[in-house]
């Protein structure tokens, strides 16, 4: 009995460190191969449990900012709208196939009213204009779904202020593109984006009436290739755009562009 | 889609099924359940507010994308989401070179940098207990709370915390036992 009890004193002493995370790797490994056969160990885990939970209960409390939480929020609502299960998808998606169908007409997405008010917008008058060939690419633009989305102070919304947009870039192909509305603003939602090199960053930019500025919330992509902005600003915004430019950003763009989101007045 | 009046009314472990149905609303109830804990105990470990939000955020997005695995078996939401808050905050803390663990929360917030050459020692000084220490490890010996919270904050084993203090492995695997079993008797002193 004593021999059963020295040769288990070994791991009721690491008991504490494993439910601490401290632990060596392989340390990590043979205790929780013991722990699997070890019903004294892990009814002592059971026990300690929740003085481990007091642990993390014991840090001073301070508010979290409440950009996270509308950040988050928007992430979360993004998503939510591109499964369909925020509620505002299946009322949404009525207009939103009739705009996708309204954008095929003249045979092709992208149709020719469309192509005429993208052409202007590059060539538009103001301090940063994109130079046409860039216009041109853009016209590879896929609008996916138009969900109910407005800007502006007259346009209809979600019950969550969540009115969307979604459009896929042609331009660089399989990024998806969300925008979703918050409040006055918006939050932005690429999926799928390659990674950028380093010392480069996303930069976000609107164009109003034929003026394209920055939007000034620089981004990258995570290693899932999704990246999010806000737009705190979308009040007569026309078309919304991405692209990577130098770390610190830049005041005009200096690369063509990788989305190109027109917003339905 | 629950309806927020409707989701605030829900336990935790029953919105964990409507988390993992992606339903944003009751998504929304849960962070704002936990989102104060999390972001405190994240701001704990990385030190400061811009890393924290990152961790918060990229915790509760795996949540959410994931469709919420939560296993009551191995305990209660709130645990499970801050155990996951504190691997991404020791993930974000590990791959920072050159920043050390907030120990303290001052008033202004006022942060340090730490050179990345800094000794280990003057790292586990940072982390020991000079800040405040409240709760479950204020009740503790000193030499208690310093090897938990070394553990659990600073993301360290128990050989390196051994090297930082200067004192055998035996002893910091001793301290770690002895004190969260004292948490536990003040926790279960509490029920009685």
């Amino acid at each position: 009995m004593n021999e059963m009890n020295n040769g288990h004193e070994r791991w009721s002493e690491e008991l504490a460190a494993y439910m601490l995370g401290a632990l060596e790797p392989a340390e990590l490994a043979a205790f929780e191969q013991h722990l699997e056969g070890c019903e004294r160990c892990r009814a002592e885990a059971r026990w300690l449990a929740p003085a481990l939970q007091a642990v993390p209960e014991s840090v001073e409390r301070i508010e979290p900012p409440t950009e996270l939480r509308t950040r988050l929020m928007a992430e979360v609502r993004g998503d939510a709208a591109a499964a369909g299960t925020d509620g505002a998808a299946d009322s949404a998606g009525a207009a939103g196939e009739q705009a996708e169908a309204e954008l095929h007409v003249g045979g092709a997405r992208s149709g020719g009213g469309r192509r005429r008010r993208l052409g202007d917008l590059w060539r538009g008058e103001g301090p940063h204009r994109l130079r046409p060939a860039i216009g041109l690419a853009a016209l590879a633009l896929v609008v996916a779904a138009i969900a109910g989305y407005a800007v502006g102070n007259g346009g209809s919304s979600s019950p969550n202020g969540g009115g969307q947009l979604t459009v896929e870039s042609g331009h660089a192909p399989g990024v998806v593109a969300t925008m979703v509305r918050e409040g006055q603003g918006g939050s932005l939602h690429l999926r799928n984006v390659r990674p950028i090199p380093d010392g480069r960053v996303l930069e976000a930019w609107v164009q109003r009436g034929g003026k394209v500025t920055p939007v000034r919330a620089l981004f990258v992509p995570d290693r899932e290739g999704r990246a999010t902005t806000t737009v705190a600003d979308m009040d007569g915004v026309e078309t919304v755009m991405v692209t990577v430019e130098p770390a610190g950003g830049t005041a005009a763009p200096t690369s063509e562009p990788i989305v190109t989101m027109p917003i339905p007045g | 889609m629950v309806k927020r009046e409707k989701a605030e009314r829900l336990a935790d472990e029953e919105l964990m099924p409507l988390i993992a149905a992606k339903d944003p609303e009751a998504f929304e109830v849960f962070f704002d359940r936990h989102g104060g804990a999390a972001y405190s105990l994240a701001y704990r470990i990385v030190g400061e507010r811009t890393g924290a939000e990152d961790v918060v955020q990229e915790a509760f997005i795996s949540i959410w994308r994931s469709g919420a695995r939560f296993d009551r078996a191995r305990g209660s939401v709130r645990a499970w989401t801050l155990s996951i808050v504190r691997n991404r905050a020791i993930d974000a803390l590990r791959s920072r070179a050159g920043k050390a663990p907030k120990l303290t929360f001052d008033d202004d917030l006022v942060l340090e940098q730490r050179p990345s050459d800094d000794s280990t020692e003057d790292e586990a000084m940072r982390h020991e207990t000079a800040g405040e220490v409240r709760g479950a490890l204020g009740t503790l010996p000193g030499d208690q709370a310093k090897v938990i919270e070394l553990a659990y904050f600073g993301g360290f084993s128990h050989s390196e915390i051994a090297g930082m203090l200067g004192v055998p492995l035996g002893t910091v695997k001793g301290r770690m036992r002895l004190g969260l079993e004292k948490i536990r008797g003040e926790l279960a002193e509490g029920l009685a």
